[in-house]
């Protein structure tokens, strides 16, 4: 579609990276869900800590009923999920009104799964959805710097989580390896020596976690 | 309820305007050889049969009223509707899914909702929308004339057929837009026409809507819709496909586009059509954009992007009002204009649909000259009818309107959206009293219309049927010449009390069908 404005490039960035949150982040809770009814009462903890976000819940009940639907929390799963809606509503004529349905659908699954006693059955389908939004954008969007800016902020993203749950070294090396081929095929402003800077974090003998949340979130000009 | 011997300008007006278009044999021996090998069963929602049916003939010719009608009630046996009616959650559902919405504020909170669709289209036959046709063309080409007029060299005023206190008076007439002709001397290019449908069978113009009319997404979203979930209906029977308009539309952008990209200018995610606004920027192929994505250097507007790059834009359709559209030129605490605009505009080196300054043509006061403006620059006779109107600016009007204050429906020319809309027979006394002493006060604010008893249509209700006022908003398109775009917005009122069919007010909306044979 030619030029694209500062906004939407922004927009775009962020509903990529929004979409990823969501995603690894509901997988994370499910997994997490079965476990936590057996277990006590604070075992949220763990799951607060391993992604650096502040435990604000009573106990493991309140976490279970704020962290995914929590619509006055900021680290929710709900609220980033809106927060993916709220770029993808602005996005239509770049992404197409059948990729954005599939951010919509998730929406409702989520209101559904708030009511619901059931909540994972709904976050299958979340999940299903968010999957189906890659697929979609891969498929129906043309432009092909519009596909690159969704996916440079979805990598950036899973860098950024997959370092805070201090995953092993294959997982974040394959992640940069990922980011670094495919910024070279975007339009946008990036910091070449932080991108060198990341592939060197990924090499060195002790990996720096910190380190490479810092430079990856200031990687791009967004 | 319509009294016809007030319905026109004049009183020879009534005999004048009575059609006399020739008879349209055309189709009178039409084959139905699609129809008649149809397998499908008969209609098995009965009382469908009433859609448009219920009120009798329409006005235009009686040959080309029978010729019509009888072939619309032929098809309303033969048209499947069933399929199409039991689909009716799978269409929202997917209406819901593609997030076909409208905002509204309600206590200063911004609210998203889906917007009310009910399945059983308004169906129009072939002949009766040529005849809307041909009248639409009409009202829209003397509309656009009046225009130019108005802010050229003002003959309509010096020949003393519109009065220059209804102009200038006008909050529509901007001071501003005098003397700027616009590329192709294309005022309106897209032109919202509201009509209804009295019990008489006429068809009448409620108002003209020539600013940012909105609302044909909405149509052409859910033909598609309906033909996923129904596709058998389609395949049985002749509809003019109206999934069209955003080719229509960015055609006229084409033709008066001066040099550069086109885009949509929205004013932003929170306002009530922003679904359009991004729906039609998609399916057009042009960049939906704010004020913060255009800057005027020179003379000359360019959409800046990403990394400083910039390209020249040639046409844009804005969905601002007027006077937020430049600070340095209208409404100087405007935050979603672009400054400069209008001076690029007035210089010919942009396009902006529609033409700023449109709004003294649809006032409700100059709607009331629409037919003398067809006859003044057309030289023809209107061929479609306003509603009865008065205009408490003239004496004897204001005398009638006095008299027959409970039989009227007064509107206050300021305002818009169904609001500032009273009937005068469910006001109380004191009510009435202060409206009477403000319209002796201020006559120039207000008109008063016979109350159109116009069609009610079917709607599902909870499973079964119910009957609504709806009215009609055809869309017309002006390049090369005037295109009515063959379907339209049909808006019912979901309160069986109601006239009022505003999405803002509550109001739901209808496909509109209309036959291809």
């Amino acid at each position: 579609m030619g030029i694209k404005s500062v906004m939407n490039t922004d927009r775009l960035f962020w509903l990529g990276r929004y979409s990823e949150r969501v995603y690894t982040t509901l997988k994370l809770f499910s997994s997490s869900f079965d476990t936590l009814i057996e277990q006590r009462e604070d075992d949220h903890r763990v799951f607060c800590e391993s992604l650096e976000i502040p435990d604000i819940y009573r106990d493991k009940d309140d976490f279970i009923a704020r962290y995914p639907f929590g619509l006055d929390d900021p680290n929710s799963i709900i609220s980033n999920l809106y927060r993916a809606y709220d770029n993808a509503i602005e996005l239509r004529e770049e992404i197409g009104s059948e990729t954005l349905s599939f951010i919509q659908m998730a929406i409702y699954e989520m209101k559904s799964a708030m009511r619901s006693e059931a909540p994972l059955l709904h976050f299958q389908k979340i999940t299903d959805a968010i999957l189906a939004f890659w697929g979609c954008a891969d498929d129906q969007i043309d432009d092909e710097n519009t596909r690159n800016i969704i996916k440079i902020g979805k990598r950036v993203e899973r860098i950024d989580l997959y370092a805070r749950l201090r995953r092993d070294r294959a997982v974040i090396r394959r992640e940069i390896r990922r980011l670094s081929w495919r910024i070279r095929r975007t339009e946008l402003i990036y910091s070449e020596a932080g991108l060198q800077r990341l592939q060197e974090l990924a090499d060195a003998p002790e990996l720096d976690y910190l380190e490479i949340i810092r430079i990856v979130d200031a990687l791009v000009e967004c | 309820m319509v009294l016809l011997q007030h319905a026109f300008c004049n009183a020879s007006d009534f005999l004048t305007l009575m059609p006399t278009l020739k008879i349209n044999n055309q189709y009178a021996h039409t084959s139905l050889k699609r129809v008649s090998g149809i397998g499908y069963g008969a209609l098995n929602y009965g009382s469908v049969l009433a859609l448009s049916g219920n009120c009798g003939y329409n006005s235009y010719t009686r040959h080309e009223e029978r010729s019509s009608d009888n072939r619309r009630k032929k098809w309303f046996k033969l048209v499947n509707l069933d399929k199409l009616l039991k689909s009716t959650d799978d269409i929202n559902g997917l209406l819901a899914r593609y997030g076909v919405k409208f905002g509204i504020y309600k206590n200063g909170v911004f609210k998203e909702q889906l917007f009310p669709f009910d399945p059983i289209p308004r169906i129009i036959g072939k002949d009766e929308f040529s005849y809307l046709e041909r009248g639409l063309k009409q009202r829209v080409t003397a509309l656009n004339l009046f225009l130019k007029d108005v802010y050229g060299k003002k003959q309509i005023i010096s020949d003393g057929v519109v009065p220059a206190d209804f102009v200038y008076a006008a909050s529509g007439y901007l001071a501003p837009c005098e003397g700027i002709v616009p590329p192709k001397e294309i005022f309106s290019h897209v032109s919202g026409i509201d009509l209804v449908l009295g019990k008489d069978g006429v068809w009448y113009i409620l108002e003209d809507n020539l600013r940012v009319p909105s609302g044909a997404s909405y149509p052409t979203i859910v033909r598609g819709l309906e033909r996923r979930c129904s596709p058998r209906t389609f395949h049985d029977t002749p509809i003019e496909d109206n999934r069209n308009y955003p080719l229509l539309l960015r055609h006229v952008m084409d033709f008066v586009n001066t040099g550069g990209i086109s885009v949509v200018l929205t004013p932003g995610r929170y306002n009530a059509a922003y679904f359009e606004h991004s729906y039609l920027a998609e399916q057009m192929g042009v960049p939906l954009v704010t004020c913060s994505d255009l800057e005027v250097e020179g003379d000359t507007l360019f959409f800046t992007g990403y990394a400083g790059r910039k390209e020249r834009v040639g046409a844009v359709y804005r969905r601002i009002s007027d006077e937020y559209m430049d600070p340095m030129t209208f409404r100087p605490e405007s935050l979603i204009g672009i400054p400069h605009i209008f001076d690029v505009y007035r210089k010919g080196n942009v396009a902006l649909l529609n033409s700023p300054g449109n709004g003294i043509a649809d006032d409700k006061g100059i709607y009331y000259f629409v037919p003398k403006m067809i006859e003044y620059y057309l030289r023809e006779e209107p061929i479609l009818r306003n509603a009865p109107t008065y205009l408490p600016f003239y004496e004897a009007d204001r005398k009638y309107v006095m008299e027959h204050f409970d039989t009227l429906v007064i509107k206050d020319v300021a305002e818009a959206g169904g609001y500032g809309v009273v009937f005068g027979s469910k006001l109380s006394a004191g009510e009435k009293e202060r409206l009477r002493a403000m319209i002796a006060a201020q006559p120039r604010r207000f008109i008063a219309q016979e109350v159109i008893d116009f069609c009610d249509i079917p709607i599902l209700d909870e499973g079964g049927q119910v009957e609504r006022k709806a009215d009609l908003r055809a869309f017309v398109l002006s390049s090369e010449e005037p295109v009515v775009w063959k379907s339209g917005l049909t808006r019912f009122s979901r309160n069986p009390d109601s006239f009022i069919v505003n999405s803002s007010q509550g109001g739901g909306f209808k496909d509109t069908w209309v036959l291809s044979l």
